[in-house]
């Protein structure tokens, strides 16, 4: 049953599963990683995921338009990320008890909308999934084409992010000044310029994109909303920014990884092999934990990640 | 010395600050302090702690509102918002702690936070920071990472992050507390030319060599403008005076006491960090009973990391560190103080003390395991109480009694509560890293007073300290440290501050013969003094 | 410090917290989640007059509701005391969630290994297994942390994760399911392992009484004992801790471990208590609330109890205020996280102060 597996055309879908199943997960970590840069340790991602794909959904619900849902989740994912901010930045409360309280807040009101919401119906309504956006002549390709090139606009929007935001970290004028503020946000506010700014400005991208995240998971994949359905992959995009060292091509590499075991979870259990489910579903957090253990120390994170910039 | 180019009375000052005052609560940190820098002028802002010099300097940066009176650079009137005003007003700082990203380029600090648009303004900027360069006659890598410069380097960079900002007035925070007397003469050359070119420059420093230097001096205590003088009119003397409020008394160090036994010896110790950097290389060193040993050297040079070898904080790589004929090897550090061991570490609050607790919890900590401070299962509250009002009495802390928490203590009556522990501990050995950086004239006496106490009780001590004229007058004989290696040890009260200093740069302007020579000597004479 | 200078005032942050603004910035805070909330009532379309009374009848109204209050309180008074004693030493524990799980499945395989021992002997393995159970996974944690330096926010939220399924694959055709059963869950524990009724025809259990002792015991812990001397120490600066010695990589596993342990002992208790059977699913959410009210208790042990007796009310009014108002019951847990973001911002806001600047330009 195993070599089933070594099969070429399920080698395919694994890999084309693996794709899919990094891009909620890569918009989540690409955008923490910019928050994390400006020195911003978001541990809300969770919940603003959860928020971003239930308004996601909603949104295309009510509207019709899988486009007004998209937008709908950004927004969402930026005022979740827009509370966090407030309190961690202008009030300087400790980040994490502030990101666990976004989770809770994500969870509770995620959950607590769709059943106030739906109360009166018999069974919560579904939506009509995006379809996939074969590119024309790529898609073709044997192989590289179906895993590749045969996926939602959402996957290659996700994909085209990387270099993106590498460029933007690493090659503009504002990335200098965010990773500045992550490392010794001092440097340039004695230079006169607002530290505070600029990471609302992180913050809030990095909500956004982690709403998006979210609304990966419902308008891209499924019809329905069920509570807490983001079930820890934004916590997996914290583990996969640590153990893509802050940067964004290894930060690909690593949501990759953990998509791979997604993927690979789910073709095990389609080829029939007697392996509990659970022991497969339990496989990305446990090689998470290990990740994280055989990572050096995080001699690579912003020096001042997780603390709050005070004047004096 | 060269003298500033004479100002006329008719030039328009490039600043000057009127009757400003700034209060913090009900604290008033600056009161209707004036002050007037001439273009080309050298002025040395002088003044102990808590004087107000920084928020002084914080206000004309910008980084400070002032609540009263007013700034004219240039003879305009400025209202600085915020620091970029203070730039574009042609004000640069060079801050005391450096405000540098390690981890980015020479290049990259210099710019951040300069342009528009989205390119980085990398092209543009660097032939001007070249030119700057020339200018100083420095020769600075600009790709290199700042991480990796010496001190004296990173000093550099930031003046020349002033400079390209445009800065027409320069104010330096204490430039020479890391640098060597040479890097510091060398600094002040160079200010020189930059002072040629019509530079203001204004100096915070409370070193009397260096305030000497100066053009004008302007004296500060708590709060007020006490005197501003011309150099040239006035004398160190006078200097002290008006900023202490007093005439000082010189320290009265005496000569030791005791025999000179060898209590603690180090053996040819040498530490590695993770990546296999070595910190101390073969060091060796003997401390005998009433003898204080100075430990001179610029921050960096393995100091700490030898003060936490011998308190077992850090592994060693390679020999021995013995008490009375006991390896200290492999033990932990409560076990070390156990055996008589006091330790005063280099940052009082982030290695010394825990700031949440009260005066009383502090001085148990470590021991909060031992008798008598134990009872059964719980801490005997009220011992520790009796304890902490002793001490409160005996080292005169400044508190409301032993429940205080310690966060909200200043430097110096935090810095006497670590001394009520480890002084009580310290048996045998007395370790003090900088025990008196940042402390007031009148508590610097303070602590050196009871240090002396402690050698004539017959402890041995080390002493390490960035005031070289401190470790003249009070060590017995004086380590200088350079990149983790002792490079020589000197006989103390006789010790040429020059040759000190030559030393703490690695000796480098010496021939290699000469710097052998020199350190079998040291080995020589350490030798001498242990038999 | 300067943030803002509004029409001659400013807004500072000042030294010292006082004591007024802190009560003044809690009453705003109240009022603001009140307001909230019934935003989210009026939303749902609801009255929220009858849906707050409703919560408030059904949490107080009677002496089976208190009781029942009690009993929703109880874990909850253990889980917030678990946080207190990690976030007391600045490890941010968020693993009581899978400990609360672990205790109970180790009480029960401790248990059920038992046979028909009399109550007193089932009882004691119950508590000693639940405490072994949460140390465990606390200390692996704990491990993580101190040995890998792993984050410990990220280790114990991944192993939530993995336990939730370990006891699923347990319990789903697995050696503990009860036979005959759909459902992920065990055969009922025998009467002599049901933890006995305090208050007659309630659910009110030992358990609470446990707690309640829990809640002494670990309030001298923290404040007298050496270990909790320790671990406020490490809280507030664990260099100064470690420059005298003191191991820390083994206070940390120690620490954890402990939180665990008691975080374990909820489990146990809904378990032996309230569910009388352990199945997936009825364990959830009790960890991840107790975050909340060791924040809301102000890491003191007697603010968890307070803060876990109002969260039961909340709990347990839940139920009638769905029933006559028609809101979903789900409305608590957003009401939870409302009501701690609204308690961080006060804490925060508390510092600040409006000051008249003294010579507006």
């Amino acid at each position: 049953m195993w070599s089933d597996l070594l099969n070429l055309g399920i080698i395919v879908s694994v890999l084309a599963a693996t794709i899919r199943i990094a891009t909620p997960v890569l918009f989540s970590a690409l955008g923490e990683v910019t928050a994390e840069r400006a020195g911003v340790y978001n541990m809300g991602i969770e919940g603003t995921m959860l928020m971003g794909a239930f308004i996601g959904w909603l949104a295309t619900y009510e509207s019709g338009s899988s486009l007004i849902g998209l937008a709908a989740a950004l927004l969402a994912g930026a005022v979740m990320s827009l509370i966090f901010a407030v309190m961690v930045i202008s009030l300087k409360i400790d980040q994490i008890v502030t990101g666990l309280a976004l989770n809770l807040l994500g969870s509770g009101l995620s959950t607590y909308w769709l059943r106030a919401a739906f109360s009166n119906m018999e069974k919560v309504p579904g939506i009509t999934v995006l379809r996939t956006w074969p590119v024309p002549f790529l898609s073709d390709i044997p192989v590289v084409g179906p895993v590749l090139f045969n996926q939602g606009a959402l996957t290659y929007l996700a994909f085209l992010l990387v270099p993106v935001i590498w460029l933007f970290l690493f090659r503009s004028r504002l990335g200098l000044e965010i990773r500045c503020i992550g490392e010794n946000p001092k440097a340039l506010d004695i230079k006169g310029h607002s530290v505070a700014a600029r990471q609302y400005a992180a913050v809030i991208f990095g909500g956004a994109m982690a709403g998006l995240g979210g609304a990966c998971l419902t308008i891209a994949s499924t019809a329905h909303f069920v509570p807490d359905m983001v079930n820890g992959r934004g916590w997996l995009a914290l583990v996969i920014v640590i153990a893509g060292g802050w940067r964004p091509g290894w930060i690909l590499a690593a949501a990759l990884f953990f998509s791979f075991l997604d993927a690979l979870q789910l073709q095990i259990q389609g080829v029939g092999i007697a392996i509990p489910y659970q022991i497969l579903l339990a496989l990305p957090y446990i090689a998470a934990i290990v990740a994280l253990m055989i990572r050096r120390r995080a001699s690579r994170a912003p020096a001042m990640l997780g603390v709050s910039y005070r004047r004096e | 010395m060269p003298v500033s180019p004479a100002h006329a009375d008719t030039a328009t000052p490039r600043l000057q600050v009127q009757r400003l005052t700034k209060r913090f609560g009900a604290l008033v940190a600056n009161d209707a302090v004036s002050l007037t820098v001439m273009p080309g002028e050298l002025h040395c802002l002088l003044g102990e702690n808590g004087a107000g010099k920084s928020t002084l300097s914080s206000c004309l940066y910008g980084l400070y509102r002032p609540d009263e009176g007013d700034i004219h650079v240039d003879g305009k009137e400025m209202r600085f918002a915020s620091p970029a005003d203070a730039i574009a007003a042609g004000i640069g700082m060079v801050h005391q702690h450096f405000v540098l990203v390690p981890t980015f380029t020479v290049l990259e600090n210099i710019i951040v936070g300069t342009g528009s648009g989205w390119r980085l303004p990398a092209a543009e900027a660097r032939p001007k920071i070249e030119a700057i360069c020339r200018r100083l006659s420095l020769a600075l890598d600009l790709d290199a990472e700042v991480g990796d410069l010496s001190v004296g380097q990173q000093q550099w960079v930031e003046i020349v992050k002033a400079l390209y900002l445009g800065a027409r007035l320069l104010i330096l925070d204490e430039p020479t507390a890391v640098l060597t007397p040479q890097e510091s003469a060398l600094l002040f050359a160079s200010l020189r030319n930059m002072l040629a070119d019509g530079l203001s420059i204004i100096l915070i420093s409370h070193k009397m060599n260096e305030v000497m230097q100066a053009d004008r001096v302007t004296v500060l205590r708590r709060g007020h403008v006490v005197g501003s003088v011309r150099t040239a009119e006035s004398s160190r003397h006078e200097l002290t005076t008006m900023m202490v409020g007093r005439a000082l008394s010189a320290i009265e160090a005496g000569e030791r006491s005791h025999d000179g036994t060898t209590i603690l010896s180090v053996k040819n110790v040498s530490m590695r960090d993770e990546r296999g950097v070595s910190l101390l290389s073969d060091v060796s060193l003997d401390f005998h009973a009433g003898e204080i040993l100075g430990l001179a050297g610029i921050a960096g040079n393995g100091q700490r990391e030898l003060f936490e070898a011998i308190c077992g904080l850090r592994p060693i790589d390679a020999g021995e560190i013995m008490l009375e004929g006991q390896s200290l090897n492999h033990r932990n550090p409560h076990e070390i103080y156990r055996m008589g061991v006091g330790h005063v570490p280099e940052d009082r609050f982030k290695d010394g003390l825990v700031p949440d607790f009260s005066i009383a919890e502090n001085l148990v900590l470590g021991d909060h395991r031992e008798k008598p401070w134990r009872q059964g299962l719980v801490l005997a509250t009220g011992r520790l109480r009796e304890a902490a009002d002793e001490a409160i009495r005996n080292f005169s802390i400044a508190c409301n009694g032993a429940e205080a928490i310690v966060r909200r203590l200043s430097g110096g009556n935090a810095q006497k509560v670590i001394l009520a522990r480890e002084l009580a501990r310290a048996s045998r050995v007395l370790l003090c890293n900088q025990p008196t950086r940042g402390l007031d004239v009148g508590v610097i006496e303070y602590v050196h007073r009871q240090i002396l106490e402690k050698r004539d009780a017959g402890a041995a001590i080390l002493l390490a300290s960035e005031e070289l004229e401190d470790l003249i007058a009070l060590c017995d004989r004086i380590a200088v440290i350079f990149r983790g290696e002792i490079l020589a040890v000197l006989p103390g009260r006789q010790a040429d501050i020059a040759e000190i200093g030559r030393l703490m740069a690695g000796g480098t302007d010496m021939q290699a013969g000469d710097q052998d020579g020199d350190r079998n000597g040291a080995r020589n004479g350490d030798r001498g003094m242990s038999n | 410090m300067a943030i803002t200078a509004v029409m001659g005032y400013r807004i500072e942050r000042r030294s010292t917290r006082s004591p007024f603004a802190w009560a003044l910035a809690l009453v705003l805070a109240g009022a603001c989640a009140l307001l909230v909330c019934a935003g989210l009532f009026i939303a749902a379309g609801a009255d929220p007059w009858q849906a707050f009374a409703a919560l408030l009848k059904g949490g107080l109204g009677s002496k089976r509701a208190i009781a029942e209050t009690m009993v929703k309180a109880t874990p909850l008074i253990l889980t917030g005391l678990a946080c207190t004693i990690a976030f007391r030493a600045r490890l941010w524990n968020i693993g009581a969630e899978g400990q609360v799980f672990a205790g109970a499945m180790f009480a029960y395989w401790c248990q059920s290994a038992l046979g028909d021992a009399p109550a007193p002997v089932q009882i004691a393995m119950i508590v000693i297994g639940a405490l072994i159970g949460g140390a465990l996974l606390g200390g692996l944690a704990g491990i993580l942390k101190a040995r890998f330096q792993v984050d410990e926010v990220i280790s114990t939220v991944m192993l939530n994760y993995i336990i939730v399924y370990a006891l699923s694959l347990l319990l789903q055709n697995g050696p503990w399911t009860e036979a005959g059963s759909f459902f992920e869950q065990t055969a009922m524990v025998p009467d002599a392992a049901q933890l006995p009724v305090i208050l007659a025809k309630t659910r009110l259990h030992l358990g609470f009484l446990f707690a309640l002792v829990a809640a002494a015991v670990v309030h001298v812990m923290l404040l007298r004992s050496s270990l909790g001397y320790e671990i406020r120490a490490a809280g507030s600066n664990l260099r100064a801790l470690e420059f005298q010695g003191v191991k820390i990589t083994r206070l940390i596993i120690v620490v954890m471990a402990i939180s665990g342990a008691v975080a374990g002992l909820a489990g146990a208790f809904e378990v032996y208590g309230v569910q009388h059977r352990l199945k997936s699913g009825t364990l959830g959410g009790l960890g991840y609330t107790g975050i909340i009210i060791a924040i809301l208790g102000q890491l003191r042990p007697i603010g968890v109890v307070a803060a876990a007796l109002v969260f039961g009310v909340l709990l347990n009014g839940a139920t009638l205020m769905q029933i006559k108002s028609g809101v979903p019951s789900a409305l608590i847990y957003a009401v939870e996280a409302i009501i701690l973001m609204f308690f961080l911002i006060a804490w925060a806001a508390s510092e600040f102060r409006l000051r008249r600047l003294h010579h507006v330009e």
